[in-house]
């Protein structure tokens, strides 16, 4: 069976289903990708190990015990927020609600990452989609 | 038998049995093409898909006859999306990504971002490099009593004490910074760095502090190479490595990542950071220089971990380089209008007043780390000219918040408004 001998015995109603296959092919890869969500998980670390992995969608309330004591973390619609730490500064407290990147409370080692955990790291805040300006950053120092 | 499907005007007429065997065919498409593609996990997962057997796809409901859709251009089709979908996988899955982790480590975050075409790969890679940090930090750990750091400051006017390979070469580098700073940069500033407490705004008295100040001088921090021995000359002497130690950690985490064949990647330790090779999309990495005068609110937590883009001054892009900034925002308190803040001169105990922050860019993050602290010590005139002479490259907010940069920079250091 060669080639031509394939094509000599499609009509052209073959021809137009192939193309229409291989159509549907691509667009059901940018389907399944836009239409299912990617599943954003709230992951919580203290001192370096996982405590929790939680879907962002559901709201709750979650309390985790670090060096220096309770710390309380609510999620609530797709933001995550530090509610109450047994830290001096209270600085992950004031940082308020975020929808991505990181809270990190130093005193405690608690460290909370919005991201998708599975299929790829949580993105810096900083990265604000690659455009390659001044916005698009990896690092900050200072 | 060969049955054709008519096609008039562009308007399809398609009969019964073409209907049936275009229906059958759609069906096994279904069935067949998501497992042989990456969505086959979310149609698995979320919409049940039946899977239908191969040899349905070509017969009747009476199970009799076979539809005579062309195997051969069945057989086309199918191998023409196993190619398709093969080529796609192979695209996708092998393709450079950066995978990232942070721990809270030295007492600040830890950022690791390593490029790998493998999540194992970058994962084994991540976990050593944190494994190298943790030991440096053993090691050096200014507060804990089982570092070699603390057994030298107990040890000081009585013995020599031998240390590790790295805590030797740590000392000896901090050493070679002070003289080239002429002793701005000091490690020996234990016994007065511990007269303040930054959080809660405590300062000492000028007396006390006079005191201490004289036990503080790297001259007197003696190293002897053959014998890997550390000695302190005086009684209440102390070193405090918290100003070279980060950036020391940054390199020693590159190599170890080098050595696991890991090609590029950021190490932020704290506000010191090692870039080394290129992103995935094969530009260098971009880096923010925080604005020493706009508080970052949320708090800017440094090495990626969250902050605002009104934070950023400026940005500089990074190959194969390290670079520290040391500001007298970090750790500070305001009293009576003064601030007092962490970067203090070992000469007098006192925040040196010359700059708002300093940042520095060479090779080594060991040098631009201590440097920084230094530079910032020295002031943006005799600190421009320590740059020149050691070939670096740096950025230096003075007191009254006029950006000085090296002639090198110029044109590398990208900020948001015109110098």
């Amino acid at each position: 069976m060669n080639l031509k001998n394939l094509f000599e015995g499609t009509t052209k109603a073959d021809r137009i289903l192939f193309i229409v296959l291989i159509f549907l092919s691509f667009s059901g890869i940018v389907f399944m990708k836009e239409v299912l969500p990617e599943g954003k998980t709230v992951r919580i670390e203290v001192n370096g190990h996982p405590v929790y992995l939680l879907p962002v969608e559901k709201d709750r309330v979650v309390s985790v015990d670090g060096p220096e004591g309770e710390t309380v973390i609510e999620i609530k619609n797709h933001k995550v927020r530090i509610t109450k730490s047994p830290c001096y500064n209270k600085l992950c407290i004031h940082q308020g609600w975020i929808e991505s990147g990181a809270i990190v409370c130093l005193p405690n080692r608690v460290v909370i990452t919005i991201g998708n955990h599975k299929e790829n790291p949580p993105i810096p805040p900083f990265d604000k989609g690659g455009d390659g300006g001044i916005f698009d950053i990896d690092a900050v120092t200072g | 038998m060969k049955e054709k499907f008519k096609v008039k005007s562009l308007k399809f007429k398609v009969q019964t049995k073409t209907f049936y065997a275009l229906y059958n065919f759609c069906r096994c498409y279904l069935a067949v093409i998501p497992c042989l593609t990456e969505t086959a996990p979310y149609l698995l997962r979320g919409n049940p898909v039946s899977f239908v057997p191969l040899d349905s796809c070509f017969r009747r409901n009476d199970n009799t006859t076979p539809v005579s859709l062309h195997r051969k251009l069945f057989l086309l089709l199918f191998t023409l999306h196993c190619s398709l979908f093969t080529v796609l996988f192979a695209c996708t899955s092998h393709q450079d990504k950066i995978y990232l982790k942070s721990r809270i480590l030295m007492d600040t975050l830890v950022t690791i971002s390593v490029v790998s075409d493998s999540r194992d790969h970058a994962e084994k890679g991540i976990d050593a490099a944190f494994s190298e940090i943790e030991t440096l930090e053993k090691l050096t750990n200014f507060f804990s009593p089982d570092s070699e750091i603390s057994h030298i400051n107990r040890n000081a006017g009585i013995s020599e004490v031998k240390v590790s390979p790295e805590t030797l070469e740590l000392l000896d580098k901090a050493l070679f910074i002070s003289k080239k700073t002429e002793g701005a940069f000091d490690i020996t500033i234990g016994p007065v760095i511990t007269l303040y407490d930054f959080y809660k705004k405590i300062k000492p008295e000028d007396l006390e502090l006079k005191k201490k100040v004289s036990f503080v001088n790297y001259k007197d921090l003696l190293i002897d190479r053959n014998k890997s021995t550390v000695f302190l000359k005086k009684s209440n002497m102390l070193i405090d490595p918290g100003g070279i130690s980060k950036g020391y950690a940054a390199d020693k985490a590159v190599e170890t990542l080098k050595k696991l064949g890991i090609h590029a990647g950021l190490i932020s330790v704290a506000g010191d950071i090692k870039a080394f090779g290129l992103r995935p999309d094969g530009r260098p990495w971009r880096i923010g220089i925080r604005n020493p005068r706009i508080p970052p609110n949320p708090p800017l937590v440094k090495g990626g971990g969250g902050g605002f883009l009104d934070d950023i001054m400026a940005t500089i892009e990074l190959k194969d380089m390290a670079i520290s900034t040391s500001g007298d925002y970090e750790r500070y308190f305001i009293l009576n209008g003064r601030r007092y803040h962490h970067l203090l001169n070992p000469k007098t105990g006192y925040p040196a007043e010359g700059c708002q922050s300093v940042s520095i860019i060479t090779k080594e993050g060991v040098f631009t780390d201590a440097f920084a602290s230094g530079i910032f010590i020295l002031g943006h005139e005799r600190g421009l000219k320590v740059l020149e002479e050691m070939g670096f490259e740096g950025v230096i907010v003075d007191s009254t918040g006029k950006i000085h940069i090296t002639p090198q920079i110029r044109g590398k250091v990208e900020f948001k408004k015109p110098v």
